[in-house]
């Protein structure tokens, strides 16, 4: 019988704030490895296209701060996926300088592997497009990451890390890499990995605490470390659905994860085991990449109107404002997409793509003063068609990007994707 | 008259990745999901979000007491004039469906 593993997932977005009493309540319980998700492709192109992180620096640096020397207390490994938001080279380098100064603070000693998930972009010209996706536009691409798994994480703890902090990575390589090395079955490591790599949510009701899975030979035990929470069959078999195309299996780099046969089973009122997950290994892994860049300056325009003709008249007058800005305004370089919200008193934002945030603001200048004023029949409200919360009520938005790769490829091998770099930090 | 709002216990939509949109609907007895599932046609579905059928998924996923269904967006996420770029205000047209 192989001996119990605790693997405690601490967070699913660290950076936004890990609740800590439950995480204390995590550690209490020795786990023998702790793992966070640093990251995601959900919050959309920006953070990816521009290298910057979605969460403040202030809060980055408190997880971070927590986990490190809870890890480091305890003596077993951390690791962390999708480093800074899009797990770019940027990303990785500005969680890496921050876990470093935490070290430097608290007088930390460790070793410390990175690894980068940038592709280069000549390898990525065959992939094949995911869903709906576009053509790929690599030429406009300023970050191009690859999704490692399991493999990339267990060369770095083979190189004797305590600490892992990884680019772009599948949330369940983060937490299925150690039982993986320690030879736990791997269709039991994948799904106890994709269940808690949202910590709490496949929980009655679903939260961010910590949550603590305990790995046996046959099967894995949920446990929220909030007592409030209950990792009941239900809920943790709904989980499965969460933000996946498919409820009975799951696409991994390396392979390919069966749930038709699992089963959930209460333990107590509070506490659920689970068994019957499969895996298939791939003969060749693929890899999802995913890639964003600039394509202009965005800007938005805020304002309402309380007017019912002119809500009734909304999509019309919107039409011909546009068609009068288009007049005024030459050249064809700048996008206006409007939108309206809500009823009785109705919200209108304006957003505007235009090579420059100064004719981006021109352009809503006129767009917002010729709505105003517009005449339409049946018209009473003469002396102007929107209330605005403030002026200017347009604004620079920054620079806007966009998704310009998301697709798959087959690789020879893994490993040269995903280049491990060991540091000391004594 | 029952609406779908009133029979499921959860209705929830996501991104499954930028170009995929997932809705999950859980039900607290499979009673209440067959009734359901015997509505919630790609058909039914492509009418109220302007996407082909044949592009729809309807998944049944009983060990959760669950409806998946699985469509295309029809604005990859984030792209200029986008409404919701995770996906998670979606649910919406099918909370009115008589079940």
């Amino acid at each position: 019988m192989k001996p119990e593993l605790r693997v405690l997932a601490a967070s699913g977005q660290l950076g936004y704030g890990i609740p800590e009493a439950a995480f204390a309540a995590g550690i209490a319980r020795a786990p023998h490895v702790i793992g966070a998700d640093m990251g995601s492709i959900d919050p959309g192109p920006a953070y990816l296209g521009s290298g910057r992180m979605a969460t403040s620096p202030e809060m980055t640096r408190r997880d971070l701060g927590l986990v490190l020397s809870a890890a480091r207390g305890l003596g077993v490994p951390l690791l962390i996926g999708s480093a800074g938001t899009a797990g770019a080279r940027p990303h990785l380098d500005a969680t890496l300088e921050i876990v470093r100064e935490i070290a430097r603070e608290k007088g930390l000693r460790f070793r410390l592997a990175s690894i980068a998930a940038d592709i280069p972009k000549a390898l990525a010209r065959d992939a094949r497009p995911l869903g709906a996706m576009r053509s790929m536009d690599l030429e406009r691409t300023t970050h191009l990451v690859g999704q490692m798994g399991t493999e990339a994480f267990i060369r770095a703890l083979d190189a004797g890390a305590d600490v892992v902090i990884a680019g772009r990575a599948c949330d369940t390589a983060i937490f299925a890499a150690i039982p993986l090395m320690r030879g736990y079955a791997p269709g039991l490591a994948m799904h106890m990995a994709k269940i808690i790599e949202c910590t709490s949510l496949c929980c009655e009701p679903g939260g961010r605490d910590a949550i603590l899975a305990t790995l046996s030979e046959d099967s894995f035990e949920l446990e929220s470390m909030n007592p409030a929470r209950a990792a009941t069959p239900l809920s943790v078999a709904a989980h499965a659905l969460y933000e996946q195309e498919d409820p009975y299996t799951v696409q991994e780099p390396e392979g390919t994860l069966d749930l038709r046969g699992a089963q959930y089973k209460a333990t107590d009122a509070r506490r659920t085991r689970v068994r019957g997950a499969l895996w298939q290994p791939r003969a060749r892994p693929t890899v999802k990449i995913e890639g964003a860049g600039p394509f202009g300056e965005r800007s938005v325009l805020f304002c309402s109107s309380a007017d019912p003709r002119v809500i009734a008249n909304l999509s019309s007058i919107l039409l011909d404002v546009e068609a009068t800005t288009r007049q005024l305004v030459p050249g064809s370089d700048f996008s206006l997409y409007p939108r309206v919200y809500g009823e009785g008193e109705a919200f209108l934002l304006v957003e505007c793509i235009a090579p420059t945030a100064a004719r981006g603001l021109a352009v809503l200048g006129v767009f917002r003063q010729y709505l105003l004023h517009h005449g339409f029949p049946g018209r009473l409200s003469t002396g102007g068609n929107l209330a605005f919360p403030f002026t200017p009520p347009e604004l620079p938005a920054g620079t806007a990007y966009r998704f310009t790769v998301y697709h798959v490829m087959d690789v020879e091998a893994l490993a040269p994707l995903f280049p491990v770099s060991i540091e000391d930090i004594a | 008259m029952t609406r779908l709002a009133d029979l499921a216990r959860v209705v929830r939509s996501k991104n499954a990745g930028p170009t995929l949109l997932t809705i999950d609907v859980l039900f607290a007895e499979t009673a209440h999901l067959d009734r359901a599932l015997a509505v919630l046609s790609s058909s039914r579905i492509s009418s109220l979000y302007g996407i082909e059928a044949d592009k729809i998924r309807v998944i049944p996923y009983r060990s959760a007491t669950a409806i998946k269904i699985v469509m295309p967006r029809k604005v990859i996420a984030g792209d200029p004039g986008d409404r919701d770029v995770y996906g998670a205000q979606q649910h919406a047209p099918l909370l009115g469906i008589e079940v």
